[in-house]
């Protein structure tokens, strides 16, 4: 059956959140769950039930890609190129052969072909131990014609000039009539250059896996963000390497964070399927902690340039930008993304003047929230230096000009929880000593991600995205689907969902994810996993329910469309059986269904994806320039919130991302070797217990009317808004902005000193 | 060149390791002295070495290398995969076991040096089917995300609560310090180390 073939019936539903409830017509496919909406009463979905594998993961039970062990199973460990650019001349890979254990070498590169940045893939080796294999790695033979490089993107071809303070010298190119005219008409305007570095994604469990050949079938147990991806990408690069490949299973059963660096199999997942095949075994293959800082891509750095005018009322009338991306050797990834919500009113440039550069370093990837944090931090930096200039208070100049409805709520919810008026007010009299050796400064800043999700048909026609559901005669539920839970909280959506809809607990279902083997869905990247599952993992369980409503209809003599199902019974008027009672109907062969996921329904949804606001306190140490971030507040919505505890997690770990990639975070290329001098945990800081303060936050459960639970995903949004809200803080608590990320001393005590220049 | 790179720095903590018994070459024992820590720091010859570990209370005897850590040792011969591998280099705690009651980064300690101590690592912290209080409190607050850095962090927070049995958030941030959470989930760990506190008072009295 095709979801093409039905019809389409009106369905009235109830969207929105608090005040702003609207009802709306969408177009709901036949067959499908019915809907839920702002008037639904929920009683696991948005509950405190705990994450689905939260004591697994915690008892040290859970078994990721790193702790997967077979009999006779080997270690590999690649060789990679000390250049940042030339050519292979010689590869010799004889006496690392030869060498007593080792099983297998094989080349990754061909003798004549590019070395194209520090750690480019040469060789790989696989055998008994990871000693051994590093001894074999010592005897390869790894020859190169150097030429020279350039690491740093300020130096690349196409980079604009700076001035000594770091601010785009050249003249803005023609504005347009339109963007000129604004500007001439303006009560204030600022111009302003912004830089943030480069960010690695650093994700504890590093890139890895292990390859099993058995006979011509391929089983890959990987620590990968997009199982159907890598399936898909192993089983080409088998084929041509000429093996015979009859099938290719992903498992990704736990995998230790992604952030966006985990879509591909990579040459290190290519080499470790090879290296199985060619040694005849399972073999292990896990980077270590520099190669997954130097070699798994990162957040490339940007260089923006911004100018935005007020008008006399204090709507931003005029918005100005240009912008490079500090890419890696293919020159990618490095564009900015700005919140264009607080720009409804205001003239823009019609083309985009944006150019990424390449360096020869290693390429971007994807991190949470491409492109967002970057040009959010220089935007909302900006904006709030236009309030400064134009004597607004910087929370009244977003209220005034934010186009989104439910963001303005949250501005004034934030304002009040975090005291914002107190706060702003006690720090500007603070700074009425001037002998003061500590500042405060209270920032915020908006989030936002526009994605609700897919149904996995792409342009085609086939069958999209699934989820199964299983019910058993012992009365077990199982909730199956073949993407991946990267930490996120996937597996407590599959229970959460599953056991809604049964109307039993989250704990009696089983989740689980991660095996090619079940259902289709997609890479765990851009907030689409929930959104674009949690549809179709509902209405499995909805197809599993209405099967067992018809055997207890049976039993229990009434119609199976009048039964209901709740806490933990199935019930139709004063008649009644337990779950499990029910369950004892089933037989040896378990109830199972696959859910279809039907496209998102026609008709004008709440929100086009979901919004944000966060909140900071800053304390800046004018001695030794040291910023402490202390007190945070997120407030964001993502649609109907699934699992209430995983998603306040998410946000958290956002908001502490945030204060990394504010204050700490950056990647050092020696210019020199083009190597990274920070490679470790040592010298590249992400934020560790003693840098977090208090955090809060607050979601809010918004009915968008997209899909039949209403849920959006939960990644990136939160992502946007932290370092701009700490930046803000920075320049309130010292009245001069620093406009490079990340706010290290040596920054702070240069703004200083230009306040006090001035 | 090679070396260095694969090192991560022009310092190699591998050459180190594999010298780490030079100075004994002369006088090489197979067997490595079972009461190697108690007299003071020990040189072992290179190579292979049958030794005995206690871990979790039970002694395992195994072939260990001069250079194998004790974390090499837990997780790939031991099959004891609670303590990860996030660092290798004692930066990230993600390996932390205790080691005669203190908490220490499995990845630095040579599984030689690890003879007749008692080890104690996240997988023997509970009762035989019931979990810890700290991995229950863990859970419930829900002070995970990918979960890669929590056995670790419930290591260092079980000698946390074994030296404080009522610690503050500050006493808790500064026995997690050494262990690094990318998720970013201190703030509910801390959470989950004063729930555990309650219920460990609870289950004394």
């Amino acid at each position: 059956m095709n979801s093409r073939d039905r019809t389409p019936p009106e369905k009235e539903l109830k969207v929105g959140f608090g005040s702003l409830i609207e009802t709306r017509t969408f177009e709901v496919p036949a067959g499908d769950a019915p809907p839920w909406d702002a008037t639904t009463k929920l009683s696991v979905v948005g509950s405190d039930a705990d994450r689905a594998d939260g004591r697994d993961k915690a008892s040290g039970r859970a078994k990721y890609t790193h702790d997967i062990a077979f009999p006779g199973m080997l270690q590999a460990a690649i060789l990679r190129a000390p250049i940042a650019r030339g050519l292979l001349q010689n590869l010799d890979l004889e006496k690392a052969r030869s060498m007593p254990g080792v099983a297998a070498v094989i080349a990754l590169k061909e003798v004549g072909k590019r070395v194209r940045f520090v750690g480019d893939e040469i060789a790989a080796v696989a055998a008994p131990t990871l000693d051994l294999c590093r001894d074999a790695l010592e005897a390869i033979v790894a020859e190169y014609a150097q030429e020279g490089h350039t690491v740093d993107f300020l130096f690349a071809d196409g980079a604009p000039v700076l001035d000594e303070q770091g601010d785009i010298t050249d003249p803005w190119p023609d504005a347009g009539e339109e963007l000129t005219a604004a500007f001439a008409k303006a009560k204030t305007t600022v111009t302003g250059t912004y830089r943030t570095e480069v960010q690695t994604h650093a994700s504890m469990e590093s890139h890895g896996a292990v390859a099993k050949w058995t006979d011509a079938d391929l089983d890959v147990y990987m620590s990968t963000q997009a199982t159907f991806g890598v399936r898909g990408e192993l089983s080409q690069a088998m084929r041509a390497a000429g093996l015979q490949c009859k099938s290719v299973t992903i498992h990704a059963e736990f995998v230790g964070g992604g952030f966006g660096s985990k879509f591909t199999a990579g040459a290190e997942g290519r080499a470790v399927a090879l290296l199985a095949h060619a040694a005849n075994a399972p073999v292990k293959l896990v980077l270590n902690r520099f190669e997954e800082h130097t070699c798994t891509g990162n957040r490339p750095a940007a260089l923006m340039q911004f100018r935005a005018a007020v008008d006399e009322q204090g709507a931003i009338i005029a918005w100005d930008q240009r912008s490079w991306g500090g890419c890696g050797h293919n020159g990618q990834g490095g564009g900015i993304a700005i919140p264009d919500h607080l720009l409804a009113k205001a003239a823009r440039r019609r083309e985009r003047a944006h150019q990424d550069l390449a360096t020869d370093a290693d390429p971007a990837r994807p991190m949470r929230a491409p492109a967002h944090p970057q040009g959010f931090f220089g935007a909302e930096l900006c904006i709030d230096e236009l309030a400064a200039a134009a004597g607004i208070d910087p929370l009244a100049l977003r209220k005034q000009n934010d186009a989104q409805p439910l963001r303005l709520q949250q501005y004034e919810l934030g304002a009040e929880r975090f005291g914002w008026e107190q706060a702003r007010a006690a720090a500007a009299e603070a700074k009425q000593d001037q002998h003061a050796r500590y500042l405060r400064g209270v920032g915020c800043a908006s989030a936002r991600w526009g994605n609700l999700g897919n149904d996995g048909r792409g342009r085609g026609d086939g069958p999209g995205h699934g989820a199964v559901c299983r019910i058993h005669q012992d009365g077990s539920v199982e909730a199956r689907s073949g993407a991946q839970d990267v930490g996120t909280g996937f597996k407590s959506v599959l229970t959460n969902l599953t056991a809604e809809e049964l109307g039993i607990r989250a704990e009696q279902v089983r989740a689980t994810a991660g095996h090619t083997t079940d259902p289709s869905g997609p890479a765990a990247g851009g907030s689409t996993t929930t959104a674009s599952l949690a549809p179709v993992i509902r209405h499995a369980a909805f197809l599993c329910k209405q099967e067992l409503a018809k055997k207890a209809a049976e039993h229990l003599g009434v119609a199976a469309d009048s039964i209901v199902f709740a806490a933990g019974r199935l019930s139709a008027g004063d008649t009644s059986m337990s779950f499990g009672d029910a369950c004892k109907l089933i037989g040896p062969n378990p109830i199972e269904m696959r859910g279809e996921r039907f496209p998102n329904y026609k008709g004008k949804v709440f929100e086009r994806g979901v919004c944000g606001a966060q909140f900071a306190e800053v304390e800046v140490d004018t001695w030794t320039g040291i910023v402490r971030v202390l007190r945070m507040l997120a407030i964001q919505d993502c649609g109907i919130v699934v699992a209430q505890k995983p998603a306040e997690s998410q946000v958290l770990g956002a908001m502490i991302q945030g204060i990394g990639f504010a204050l700490h975070e950056q990647r050092i290329l020696d210019r020199q070797s083009g190597r990274m001098l920070n490679g470790d945990f040592l010298r590249y800081k992400v934020p560790g217990a003693l840098d977090v303060p208090p955090m809060e936050v607050i979601m809010q459960s918004v009915a968008n009317g997209h899909s039949n639970c209403s849920a959006a995903g939960l990644g990136e949004a939160p992502t946007c808004a932290s370092a701009a809200a700490i930046a803000n803080a920075v320049f309130h608590a010292i009245g001069h902005p620093v406009r490079r990320l990340p706010i290290t001393p040596d920054k702070v005590l240069a703004a200083l000193h230009q306040r006090g220049g001035k | 060149m090679t070396k260095d790179l694969h090192d991560g720095g022009a310092f190699s903590r591998r050459s180190f390791l594999k010298g780490a018994s030079a100075a004994a070459v002369g006088s090489a024992a197979l067997h490595a002295n079972a009461d190697a820590h108690q007299d003071g720091p020990k040189s072992y010859a290179q190579g292979a070495h049958a030794i005995a570990l206690t871990v979790n209370g039970k002694e395992h005897r195994l072939q260990v290398e001069t250079r194998t850590t004790l974390l090499d040792a837990l997780r790939d011969t031991l099959d004891l995969t609670g303590a990860k591998k996030g660092c290798d280099r004692g930066a990230c705690g993600g390996c932390t076991v205790h080691v005669d009651g203190l908490p220490v980064n499995a990845c630095l300690m040579l599984a030689l040096d690890a003879q007749a101590t008692q080890i104690t690592t996240v997988e023997g912290i509970g009762r035989p089917g019931h979990d810890h209080p700290l991995v229950l409190e863990f859970a419930r607050c829900d002070a995970m995300q990918c979960g890669v850095c929590t056995p670790g962090m419930v290591m260092s927070s079980l000698h946390c609560l074994q030296t404080n049995a009522n610690p503050d958030r500050a006493s808790v941030q500064r026995a997690i310090s050494g262990n690094i959470c990318r998720c970013g989930t201190y703030g509910r760990i801390c959470e989950a180390v004063a729930g555990a506190a309650k219920r460990m008072q609870g289950e004394k009295r």
